[in-house]
């Protein structure tokens, strides 16, 4: 059927505009799909054998002081594989290289000891340059991070603060280990900062003689046999680390650097599943009306080809071939595109997380997949779009068919409404009721585009709120000093009151504990805040201020919702710092509150003490400090052996606004794909129009009136059809939004979900845009309309 | 198929009907028609505008099924034919020539003819059919490109071409001017008498039917009469 394949590349030719349209969104949603397919399949792969090459630990604990000889008995424990000690203290950096630290960056290194000698350490450091560790030097190994951003070679020096006393360490190596794939400091940071915090490994034998507890593990790591149970082997160990001061047990699943990788697959898996549909969805709607009007509009030559004796078989088979090259062109183009742009994504991944030999694994089973998803959908598309007109008896489809049943519509009961408009306006309201489908397409692409438009901007919005509320309404302080060690409270908050530049310092206390719900647990880190602290202030979810109870505790939505509990909800407490670990506290819920960036419990400070029976058992000591003593009180506090780190809040709230304006690219992307949609559905629906009305259309052009003129039949149906869906897209924005915030919530950051007027006026702004730019070009195709050909054709 | 003795008719009618719906309205378009076509004729269907003309050709056709009576294309019971078998009825043994000549716009005038040459059994060969309408240097063209005549005359080489055993004509001069009419109904006529097939011609112009053998006249969806023509004339002859 050599001429009918002619045929179609010239009637695709005749219509390239709206075919491209579809092939481009067609190619953007398998480009996705294959390009987050292969970004996942390339993690998890380098992820795997990452974990296996260097043995990554099913569980961690810590404990304050235990010796290495206990640590060996544990090895015999039912269910351990092997457990290994280590020693893990942070340190305040002075010099890196060749470079002082910025007084106002505070650069902080996590030294996690090793031991060069044993056969399979756990977490093993796989090194990527430089020479083995020593036991005779103070020699280290960095992670590849930190660096690459502090441009460190192999024997550059580092200056650290350890135990009160400026030491200098050599960079022997850089390396990376599975435990810290993603590098934070803290569960409360939203993004890593390689420039200042990185992760060094030593000796054990040289980190021991930098700090006073000695040859002493903190910190220990531990491997199960394939048959053990993880809750059975904690109960085991916790009971057996009780005498050690075991402070933190968890599993690997709950291992900061695991869990945050774990979360990015989850959201690229779901992103790869979900969004090629949507826009497959789109393309199939838009294949689908196309073909419909094609088949329609050449009614005569559908008759003429079965005159002839062509089988409906060959007729269906020539107008789904439109439909299957489409798809056919948009899901190889899609799945290219996808593989190409998979590389700079997994370098992208490279900078966030360390995993060695990450690299793009291709598999031709994606282009494959691509392919046969856009066939499948363009297959579904063109069959719905052809079938009805293929069951007619030649003859019928060579007659004009029967014109659409004219009555009047429910609009024109509203007489007022219905006078005021012009004629155009009547014509334009009456053709939406004759083609209902058409009407809901264009109704739900709008609204599809709205609400595609509008959920990056609100997530910019949400991530703004998460990330300054924190910073500028709770967390008010301008540093926080945090102490290594029991001090007296009153002493030390007078000391930092003195301080020049001060003009406020408060006691903070954060506890590890376990709260129990019946069989709900969870273990968090408990605030105690002064009553009346400015410094720390816990709002509720109007923003309102609320006093820390002094009867009671106060939980966040997130953890609340873990624990199951309400106000008034009675939760058991126990904490390794108690007098006694083993015994639980009954505790009441006064209140649940927002809290965007981790999940913690509040209580009032004093009587937080007292539950703890402790007095002087503060963590840290909040400042309201001049912004130009700050880089004095660094300098003066950084080598005490009775501070452990001192954060600066605005230096994190500058870096987290700088991570953020970084993350500006994702919203244009959307932008990007919002506009193509819009403007392909809206182009597609006026095109269609325009050919299915040319008669009518030349008629007013021969009665007089303009191209303007005869355009605004059509622009007005799609203005009152977009302005409606505008309108229902701010709700289902809104809904969208709440899925997404549910699907990301976790442990370390919860989104608020909130569509602001901001987001909203930027949606329809950008969508009224894509609209116009839709309507010019129908404009010009009406302004091209050769009245005398038009009115000449036979219908 | 077997070749069928003179005497024996090639398409024979018994009380056809068709009615069709045309919105909510019923059309009786043809009641209880009935006749005989034997093979080489040259048939005029003459009758006013809606009397069933261009219904009567497409049940003759396969293009459209009666609603009752009997239908016989040699021994092919059309009435009861399924579509797939009216599409192969066609495809082997039937030319269609319509009044707005229905080129497919997006192929030349040789493509046009290849269209139907490509299904045919035994076709004919596309070019040498251009040749004999005279359009052999418009090969390239599309309808877009060539006159009224001209379009009808790739549109009876596009039915030639399949060397049917009958040519329908729909109006086929309809659309024309006096001159390119003449044209045409020379070639039906050269095809009629030098390929010894049948021509079926509806019209609502009655000198056209001057050239026929026999002229059915039909009227309100009835065939009235029969009549033969005893003094046929050349097209060129014919005058209105």
């Amino acid at each position: 059927m050599v001429m009918l394949w002619r045929k179609l590349f010239r009637d695709i030719k005749e219509n390239k505009g709206a075919y491209l349209a579809s092939i481009t969104i067609i190619l953007i949603g398998l480009m996705v799909y294959s390009s987050f397919s292969i970004v996942v399949n390339s993690l998890i792969s380098a992820q795997q054998k990452f974990y296996t090459e260097q043995n990554f630990a099913d569980g961690f604990a810590e404990v304050i002081s235990m010796p290495p000889s206990e640590v060996k008995k544990l090895r015999s424990l039912e269910g351990i594989k092997d457990i290994q000690g280590r020693l893990v203290k942070e340190v305040r950096v002075l010099r890196v290289g060749n470079k002082t630290a910025e007084p106002e960056k505070d650069i902080y290194l996590r030294l996690v000891s090793t031991d060069p000698h044993e056969p399979r350490p756990i977490n093993d450091v796989q090194l990527h340059k430089g020479r083995a560790l020593n036991n005779e030097t103070l020699n280290i190994w960095v992670d590849s991070q930190f660096f690459a951003a502090n441009q460190l070679a192999v024997n550059d020096e580092i200056e650290i603060v350890a135990n009160g006393k400026k030491t200098i360490l050599n960079v022997a190596g850089t390396g990376s280990s599975p435990e810290f794939i993603y590098i934070m400091r803290t569960k409360d940071e939203f993004f890593p900062n390689p420039e200042t915090f990185g992760i060094a490994f030593i000796p054990f034998d040289m980190m021991k003689t930098l700090f006073q507890e000695g040859a002493t593990y903190n910190n220990l790591v531990f491997t199960l046999q394939p048959s053990a149970d993880y809750k059975d082997v904690e109960k085991e160990l916790v009971a057996k680390l009780d005498a050690f001061g075991i402070s933190n047990i968890y599993p690997r699943k709950e291992q900061i650097s695991h869990t945050l990788l774990t979360q990015e697959l989850t959201q690229l898996r779901s992103m790869a599943k979900s969004m090629p549909v949507i826009f497959l969805a789109v393309a199939c709607m838009i294949l689908y009306i196309m073909l419909k009007r094609t088949v329609e509009n050449q009614r005569g030559q559908i008759g003429i080809l079965k005159a002839f004796g062509h089988t409906r078989r060959e007729i269906m088979a020539h107008y789904l071939s439109f439909a299957l090259l489409i798809g056919f062109c948009g899901g190889l183009l899609g799945g290219i595109s996808g593989l190409l742009l998979s590389f700079p994504l997994i370098d992208l991944y490279g900078t966030f997380f360390n995993i060695p030999g990450l690299q793009v694994s291709f598999s031709f089973s994606y282009l494959l997949m691509s392919l046969l998803l856009a066939l499948a959908f363009a297959l579904f598309a063109g069959y719905h779009g052809c079938k009805s007109i293929l069951t007619l008896a030649p003859a019928e489809a060579m007659r004009p068919p029967a014109p659409p049943k004219g009555k009047s519509i429910l609009l024109e009961r509203i007489t007022p409404f219905w006078n005021a408009l012009t004629v155009q306006g009547k014509m334009s309201l009456r053709s939406m009721s004759r083609h209902p489908g058409r009407t809901i397409f264009l109704f739900l692409g709008i609204m599809f585009t709205f609400s595609l438009l509008g959920s990056p901007w609100s997530m910019m919005d949400m991530a703004e709120t998460m990330l300054y509320d924190q910073y500028e309404k709770v967390e008010t302080y301008d540093v926080k000093v945090n102490l290594a060690r029991p001090v007296n409270r009153q002493q030390a908050v007078n000391e930092l009151n003195r301080f020049p530049g001060t003009r406020k310092a408060e006691a903070l206390a954060e506890i590890p504990v376990i709260l129990k719900n019946e069989w709900h647990k969870k273990e968090v880190a408990l605030l105690g805040i002064p009553q009346n602290s400015t410094l720390y202030t816990i709002r509720d979810t109007k923003g309102n201020r609320i006093k820390p109870p002094t009867n009671g505790i106060l939980l966040s939505e997130t953890l609340a919702r873990s624990l199951d509990a309400q106000v008034g909800t009675k939760l058991q407490l126990r904490s390794p710092v108690m007098k006694n670990p083993e015994e639980a506290e009954t505790i009441v819920v006064a209140g649940i509150i927002p809290q965007y960036i981790g999940v913690n419990a509040y209580m009032e400070l004093d009587s937080l003490l007292n539950l703890f029976q402790q007095k002087d058992l503060i963590t840290a000591i909040m400042l309201s400090i001049d912004e130009q003593t700050i880089p004095l009180l660094k300098e003066t506090y950084q080598d005490s052996m009775f501070i452990a780190s001192l954060e600066d809040n605005k230096e994190a709230l500058r870096q987290s606004k700088e991570m953020m304006a970084s993350y500006g690219s994702t919203i244009y992307i959307f932008l990007l794909f919002g506009l193509l949609i819009g403007f392909a559905i809206v182009y597609n629906i006026s095109v269609i129009t325009i050919a299915e009305r040319s008669r009518e259309l030349a008629s007013m052009m021969v009665l007089g009136m303009s191209p303007k003129e005869v355009l605004s039949v059509i622009t007005f149906e799609q203005w009152f059809i977009s302005i409606l869906a505008m309108l229902s897209g701010i709700p289902i924005t809104k809904l969208l939004l709440v899925g997404l915030s549910q699907s990301i919530d976790s442990d370390l950051f919860s989104m608020p979900t909130t569509f602001s007027v901001s987001s909203i006026l930027a949606a329809t702004g950008v969508t009224v845009v894509c609209i116009l730019f839709a309507q010019l070009m129908a404009a010009r195709k009406i302004a091209g309309l050769s009245i005398v050909e038009v009115l000449k054709t036979k219908e | 198929m077997e070749p069928l003795q003179k005497t024996e008719p090639l398409i024979k009618a018994t009380n056809l009907c068709k009615f069709y719906q045309m919105g909510e309205v019923t059309v009786k378009a043809l009641q209880g028609v009935e006749f005989e076509i034997y093979p080489g004729e040259f048939i005029v269907i003459l009758g006013p505008s809606g009397s069933g003309k261009s219904t009567l050709l497409n049940l003759i056709g396969g293009m459209d099924t009666a609603t009752s009576g009997e239908l016989y294309f040699k021994n092919i019971a059309l009435h009861k034919a399924d579509p797939k078998a009216l599409t192969f009825f066609r495809r082997n043994n039937v030319g269609f020539v319509f009044q707005f000549y229905n080129l497919i716009s997006n192929l030349t005038a040789y493509e046009n003819v290849c269209l139907a040459a490509e299904i045919a059994q035994k076709p004919l060969s596309p070019m040498e059919m251009l040749e004999k309408v005279g359009l052999g240097d418009r090969a390239t063209h599309f309808p877009a490109q060539l006159s009224g005549g001209e379009q009808q005359r790739v549109a009876l080489a596009r039915a030639i071409v399949k060397n049917p055993d009958i040519l329908l004509c729909d109006e086929p001069t309809g659309a024309l001017d006096y001159q390119t009419s003449i044209q045409v109904l020379q070639l039906l006529k050269h095809f009629c008498q030098k390929y010894q097939k049948t021509v079926i011609l509806i019209t609502h112009n009655s000198p056209i039917a001057q050239i026929a053998d026999r002229i059915f006249y039909i009227k309100d969806g009835l065939l009235s009469r029969i009549v033969t023509n005893a003094e046929l004339i050349p097209p060129e002859k014919v005058t209105w």
